[in-house]
């Protein structure tokens, strides 16, 4: 992939004709797999991420449980497919890295202690990458936990924020999370205005964190809304005979 | 209590129900002196606390509860049964003759009443008489769906039965073994039951399940 | 690698059932003895994979994602272009799978998929090559089980021939030494269309693509594979017991009658180009 001339043209457009402060479009569906306990399918514009969770269950290997809570076990994968040049099957470092940010973050909301010597397993898998890998995951990740039945104390929304041509933007794609100054993937629970995951790759003043943030904070709370649309949908009151 | 939902209205995780902290009960959380939902579901008030009944929920043992179980390991103080997603019953026999001539083996299943669960885990009374299933078709459904199953008074599996001729033990841990008179029966039997566990958060599901099982059974 | 499967204790009842059934013709889930679940296939599903297919046999689900790079060829065969198969048990898809490298049942899975496409002689590899002797196009293949409802080895052979024939593969040629892609694209010819089924096996009864219920409580099972010339392309007993020689006969003439089901339905759903046949 070649470096665009401009990541912003002078209409404010980025590379994909969105404005600074735009989502990319976002399709959601719960209970997409059958035999996990909890599923979902997220798609942020060309990132399509599937999360499935199975727990509580019996802790493996067992000597790992804890006495008082659930272990929650996450891992976050990306198919060999779902980039430019393949990755090779296993797991990298950086998938390692995403996975504990990752799990950090659920395990924050997540109501382990009603399940002793368990284990809430969550798998994330990235079946095409376009930028914001891990805030989609964490996403879906959220609602396949809702699917699932496991008590949180809210759901989690995250969203990438960035730095392209010395602008703050939303929601980053590829191109930009590659040729941009700085990626902030930034999640919440949203209820609680708290912050659950927060990375920087790259450099910012100050008062762009700020304002990033604020921005990350913004598109947050439409995708938390997108989420509870979903969940609300899949457990309408309507019989499926009769839609 | 001021409460911040209606009666069929589908909450989720981190909704507000109500700003009575201290009154808050099954499937709710409360914080800040406000109770929140922590699972999906259709919220209501029971014994004046706010209460989700969730859609999926982990099986939680209750003394007095039938469950079935599979007999997972023989030991010389009694009998490990698997209940199903990460819970293990205990049926203890203390003395080794009294195992051995009860002729249970790994793989059986057994209807079983729970006596305690906490601390001790999940123990099985043994003086209710074990009830080994010798035979039928075991099924399992979400045990969040079982109580829907049911029916208020037993309407909707007695329903089922009727219609299908079918024996029915449904265990509150989502385990289901059916033993109906052909396998035409146990499988309309089956598909009614797979129906209410799609469908239990709708309204009007009785009548549609007799429908759909009167269609079924009408066909070859 | 041994396998240590997550607690999945099999209910002694079920085996009687399921084989009381199958004595009178019928399964749990409705379907006859013959009968293959509902199959459907999605090709080029995904922008970053030169190819790919989704496809579902009942419940069970199975993405394969192509790949095409340009790389040396083997020393001993200077003018062919290369393939490789890989599959992983995602554990997202059975409270059996666990997360790590692929087990011996991903292993299995992968090499029975390779065995069929290169003994059916699926790709001609003559006509990947690029320069003889030095550049190559190479194909690599990665099956991915998303959902497991029994049964993903039949599966697994219809995603990778769907996502190799609807692949677009980027054309290369040589400048200045290096391979560059030309921005041209072109799809691949089939020699073949080598379909498997699984087979299980209960006393001495047998049923087609068994579901998760029915695999547990199998005695033995067994994948044979077809082409459309009626050539056996693949066989594997991949479960310990004992295959009745008596059933072998019932067994060849049940999966030609499938593969060939298999071949209508994949012919209806996805734009193949298959290669002329010669005599």
């Amino acid at each position: 992939m070649e470096k665009p001339e401009r990541l912003i043209d002078e209409n404010g457009r980025r590379v994909d004709g969105r404005r600074f402060d735009e989502l990319r479009p976002i399709k959601m569906e719960i209970g997409v797999l059958d035999k996990s306990d909890g599923s979902a399918y997220v798609e942020f514009g060309g990132t399509k991420v599937i999360a499935a969770v199975f727990g509580p269950r019996e802790a493996h290997p067992r000597h790992l449980a804890l006495p008082d809570r659930a272990i929650l076990n996450c891992r976050y994968h990306m198919t060999s497919f779902s980039v430019e040049e393949r990755k090779p099957l296993g797991m990298t470092r950086r998938e390692v890295e995403l996975s504990k940010v990752i799990r950090e973050a659920l395990e924050t909301v997540t109501f382990l202690e009603e399940f002793p010597r368990a284990s809430i397993d969550v798998y994330i898998e990235v079946i095409q990458a376009d930028g914001g890998t891990r805030t989609t995951g964490l996403t879906a990740a959220s609602l396949a936990l809702a699917d699932a039945g496991i008590p949180m104390a809210d759901l989690i929304a995250a969203v990438a924020v960035g730095k392209v041509n010395g602008q703050l933007v939303l929601d980053l794609c590829d191109i930009e999370d590659k040729y941009g100054e700085a990626d902030m993937p930034v999640a919440m629970a949203p209820r609680f205005n708290s912050i659950v995951l927060l990375q920087l790759n790259g450099r910012m003043t100050p008062d762009e964190f700020r304002r990033g943030l604020a921005l990350a904070q913004k598109g947050i709370s439409e995708i938390y809304k997108l989420q509870r649309e979903a969940l609300k949908k899949k457990f309408s009151s309507i019989p499926p005979t009769e839609t | 209590m001021p409460i911040y939902f209606s009666e069929h209205e589908v909450v989720l995780p981190g909704q507000l129900l109500s700003d009575n902290g201290k009154r808050s009960g099954e499937g709710t959380y409360s914080i800040g002196g406000k109770v929140y939902a922590a699972q999906i579901g259709f919220a209501s008030i029971k014994n004046n606390k706010v209460v989700v009944i969730p859609f999926k929920s982990a099986y939680k043992p209750s003394p007095g509860d039938r469950v079935i179980g599979i007999i997972s390991d023989v030991k010389p103080n009694g009998f490990e049964v698997d209940l199903g997603g990460y819970l293990t019953g205990m049926i203890r026999i203390p003395d080794r003759e009294e195992v051995v001539n009860m002729n249970l083996k790994v793989g059986d299943v057994v209807y079983v009443k729970i006596r305690e669960s906490g601390l001790g885990g999940i123990i099985i009374d043994k003086r209710d008489r074990i009830r080994k299933i010798q035979s039928g078709l075991l099924i399992h459904i979400h045990p969040a769906k079982i109580n829907r199953l049911i029916g208020r008074r037993g309407s909707m599996i007695n329903m089922i039965k009727k219609l299908t001729g079918c024996e029915i033990l449904v265990g509150k841990n989502g385990l289901i073994v059916i033993n109906g008179p052909t396998p035409k029966h146990e499988f309309a039997a089956m598909k009614a039951i797979e129906m209410v566990e799609n469908e239990a958060h709708t309204s009007g599901l009785t009548e549609r399940v007799e429908k759909y099982l009167k269609e079924l059974l009408e066909k070859g | 690698m041994a396998f240590v499967p997550r607690k999945s204790l099999t209910a002694k009842i079920m085996r009687d059932k399921i084989y009381n059934l199958l004595l009178q013709g019928r399964r749990i889930d409705g379907r006859g003895p013959r009968d293959l679940r509902s199959i459907s296939i999605q090709t080029n599903l995904l922008a970053k994979a030169d190819g790919s297919a989704l496809v579902s046999m009942g419940s069970t689900k199975i993405l394969t994602g192509i790949k095409v790079e340009v790389g040396s060829p083997f020393p001993d065969r200077p003018d062919e272009g290369i393939f490789t198969v890989n599959a992983e048990l995602l554990p997202l898809a059975s409270t059996t799978f666990e997360p790590g490298p692929p087990d011996e049942r991903g292993v299995e899975l992968a090499r029975v998929v390779d065995r069929s496409l290169r003994e059916g002689g699926v790709i001609d590899l003559k006509k990947l090559c690029l320069v003889e002797g030095e550049k190559v196009y190479v194909i690599f293949i990665d099956i991915y089980v998303l959902d497991y409802d029994g049964n993903y080895f039949d599966p697994s052979l219809i995603s990778a021939l769907a996502a190799l024939a609807t692949a677009r593969i980027p054309k290369y040629e040589i400048v200045d030494g290096k391979p560059q892609k030309t921005g041209e694209f072109f799809t691949l010819e089939l020699n073949s269309l080598p379909f498997t089924v699984t087979v299980g096996i209960i006393g001495e009864k047998f049923l087609v693509d068994p579901q998760i219920e029915e695999e547990k409580v199998l005695d033995v099972s067994m994948i044979m594979g077809t082409d459309e010339k009626g050539n056996i392309t693949c066989i594997q007993k991949n479960s310990p017991g004992q295959i009745p020689l008596s059933l072998m006969d019932e067994i060849l003439e049940t999966v030609l009658e499938k593969t060939g089901e298999i071949r209508r339905k994949f012919l209806q759903e996805v734009p193949v180009k298959l290669a002329e046949q010669s005599t």
